[in-house]
């Protein structure tokens, strides 16, 4: 039977090219829509990597003028000694403009062995930082004060680095230069990697430079972890101590949970739009199938009165209307199947091809659900087709 | 072979009620090749309709091989159909995207058969009706002549003992109809083939062993 319906489809290729087309047309955008999802969802379930909860971050712009860079470490060292000695807080960290949760980023490229990496994230924190942030170090040591004269310069790197740079070996160590391969900077040890843009972001490469004495010209964040509960009173007065301290300064409080759900909303939006997208396409699909098959079946109201009258049962009848669109589907799944693979074969946007693989599963899911959904109510009207009228319509 | 006793039908809408048939009984011996004439609209298709239990009567019994066939289910009415009937339209009924063999091929998809078996059988089928050399064509390309014979080796691929044909020469001109006609005896002849066909020509139905007449709904002879 599988022989003869395809013989038959293959013979109305040109009536059916439409309505696979708009099947191919349909995978492809929900091949792009599940992979969206599937990249999103692999990221979700990645755990994070810190702790948010109960960190707060202050903005300020670097009003402290002076030539004298002792004077300014002082400055802001006196600043972490007033801030560190109120109860409610427990850790603090100066650190890059590139906090968590925000869509500043500083970017570079590295080499390993002339080996290049891009999209290298560069973060630049002080000894402070791993507490502040509960992050854990999974090989060698954070910075502290011996780094501040070595011959290369001293570097954490995460384990994204890590894995792509040195596999199973060790990197501690290890050399890395910087993008014109004129510094080397030596790997002193690896934390885990942190979701920096949210919880459907993936980590990413990222590699930690230690603040030195002239850092403190350009940084303006600050890192805070409070106690469990900080209240908004603690807050105000933080607030107003900060601007006491820091006179022109703007200064900012931000909590990192409401930074991360912006940045949560923020990711979700084109997620939100495609799924939209994909649904109304799906719906239309739907639509179009149901029409063509209903349309098909009062086209061939003979040959299934014929069919009948030849021994197909109303259930025979039924099952072949759905078996052809099911065939119909094959064949566009086939032909997008050849265009979905090449994404993984060829490494775009630089996604694992698990990724992909799954979110060729399950359009392909989609579509044969879909397909055989809408061949159903159609079907059942075929099988209730009265073989002596339709026989003796024609 | 075939016994119907007081088959009445009756279409309703909502507003009429118009009786198609009106209290036929007839036996079919086996073996028999019988005629069925009348005027338009006088219920002949009907009849055979309800012969080749592709309808069901308002009122009375059917018998086809000494078996009542009006507790059958659909299953088993498309089985029994499938085993013991074949059918010859006017217009052929052929399927334009399929060529000659598969077409002939059909009744036997709805068998246990196996793809060598459905074209062996199928090749001997064209070869009764001389189109043995026309098994890749589609039925486009063929005259209406040879289609009609496309159409009897499909009715017969399967083997049935009784054969319904509906007007079979209605589309043809003499020639060919007498063409479609010897064939239609010789399977009545040679295989023993019981054949009721419905007709409006009258030297076809003297052609056939006995004829019977309808007129609104009724047999008149």
């Amino acid at each position: 039977m599988f022989k003869h319906l395809f013989k038959l489809i293959w013979n109305k290729k040109k009536q059916n090219f439409l309505l696979m087309s708009e099947m191919l047309f349909s995978f492809l955008v929900l091949f792009a829509v599940f992979t969206l999802l599937v990249y999103y969802y692999d990221n979700y379930k990645k755990p994070m990597g810190f702790e948010y909860q109960n960190v707060w971050v202050i903005s300020y712009n670097n009003a402290y003028q002076t030539k004298s860079t002792d004077s300014l470490n002082t400055y802001y060292e006196i600043l972490r000694q007033n801030i560190k000695a109120m109860p409610e807080v427990r850790e603090l960290s100066f650190c890059s403009f590139n906090t968590p949760f925000t869509n500043n980023m500083s970017q570079g490229r590295i080499s390993y062995h002339k080996k290049p990496l891009d999209h290298v994230n560069f973060y630049t924190a002080d000894e402070s930082f791993p507490a502040t942030m509960n992050m854990q170090i999974l090989e060698g040591r954070w910075f502290n004060k011996t780094d501040v004269a070595t011959k290369n310069k001293p570097i954490v790197i995460n384990s994204d680095i890590k894995e792509q740079l040195f596999g199973k070996g060790a990197a501690v160590g290890q050399l890395i230069s910087n993008y014109d391969e004129k510094e080397k900077m030596r790997v002193i040890g690896v934390v885990q990697s942190i979701k920096m843009k949210g919880d459907y972001a993936a980590t990413g490469y990222g590699l930690y430079q230690k603040t030195d004495t002239g850092s403190l010209r350009w940084m303006g964040k600050i890192m805070v972890q409070v106690v469990p509960g900080a209240s908004a009173a603690f807050e105000g007065h933080l607030y107003k101590t900060l601007a006491n301290y820091m006179k022109n300064s703007n200064v900012e409080i931000e909590h990192l949970t409401n930074k991360r759900t912006s940045i949560n909303y923020f990711t979700l939006v084109p997620m939100i739009v495609l799924s939209i997208v994909g649904g109304f396409l799906a719906i239309n699909v739907a639509l179009g199938l149901f029409g063509v098959l209903w349309y098909n079946i009062n086209q061939r109201r003979g040959e299934i009165g014929l069919r009948r009258a030849v021994g197909a049962s109303g259930g025979a009848v039924s099952s072949q209307l759905i078996y052809e669109s099911m065939i119909l589907a094959t064949l566009s799944l086939i032909v997008g199947s050849f265009f979905a693979v090449q994404f993984p074969l060829l490494n775009v946007f630089d996604l694992s091809a698990g990724i992909y693989i799954s979110a060729m599963l399950l359009a392909i899911t989609f579509i044969y659900a879909l397909v055989f959904l809408c061949s159903l109510y159609p079907g059942r009207q075929a099988a209730a087709i009265y073989p002596a009228v339709a026989l003796h319509e024609e | 072979m075939i016994r119907l006793q007081n088959i009445e039908k009756v279409y309703r809408t909502d507003t009429i009620e118009t009786l198609a048939l009106n209290s036929i009984s007839l036996d079919v011996a086996k073996g028999e090749f019988l005629s069925i004439m009348g005027p338009s609209g006088c219920g002949k298709s009907t009849l055979l309709n309800i012969m080749g239990l592709l309808d069901t009567p308002s009122k009375g019994d059917i018998k086809i091989s000494d078996q009542k066939t009006d507790h059958l289910s659909d299953k088993q009415l498309a089985q029994f159909r499938n085993q013991k009937l074949g059918f010859i339209f006017q217009s052929y009924h052929l399927i334009n995207d399929l060529q000659v063999l598969d077409n002939v091929e059909l009744p036997l998809l709805y068998r246990n058969t196996t793809a060598k078996e459905r074209k062996m059988l199928a090749t001997e089928a064209l070869e009764k009706v001389g189109l043995s050399n026309r098994i890749k064509h589609f039925p486009t390309q063929l005259s209406g002549g040879q289609r009609q014979r496309v159409a009897i080796a499909r009715a017969i691929v399967g083997r049935p003992e009784i054969i319904l044909a509906d007007e079979p020469t209605g589309n043809l001109d003499s020639a060919m109809g007498n063409e479609i006609m010897d064939i239609l005896i010789n399977l009545n002849r040679n295989e023993g083939t019981t054949i009721i066909m419905v007709t409006h020509d009258e030297n076809m139905a003297h052609k056939t062993h006995r004829l019977v007449r309808l007129f609104d709904g009724s047999q008149v002879q």
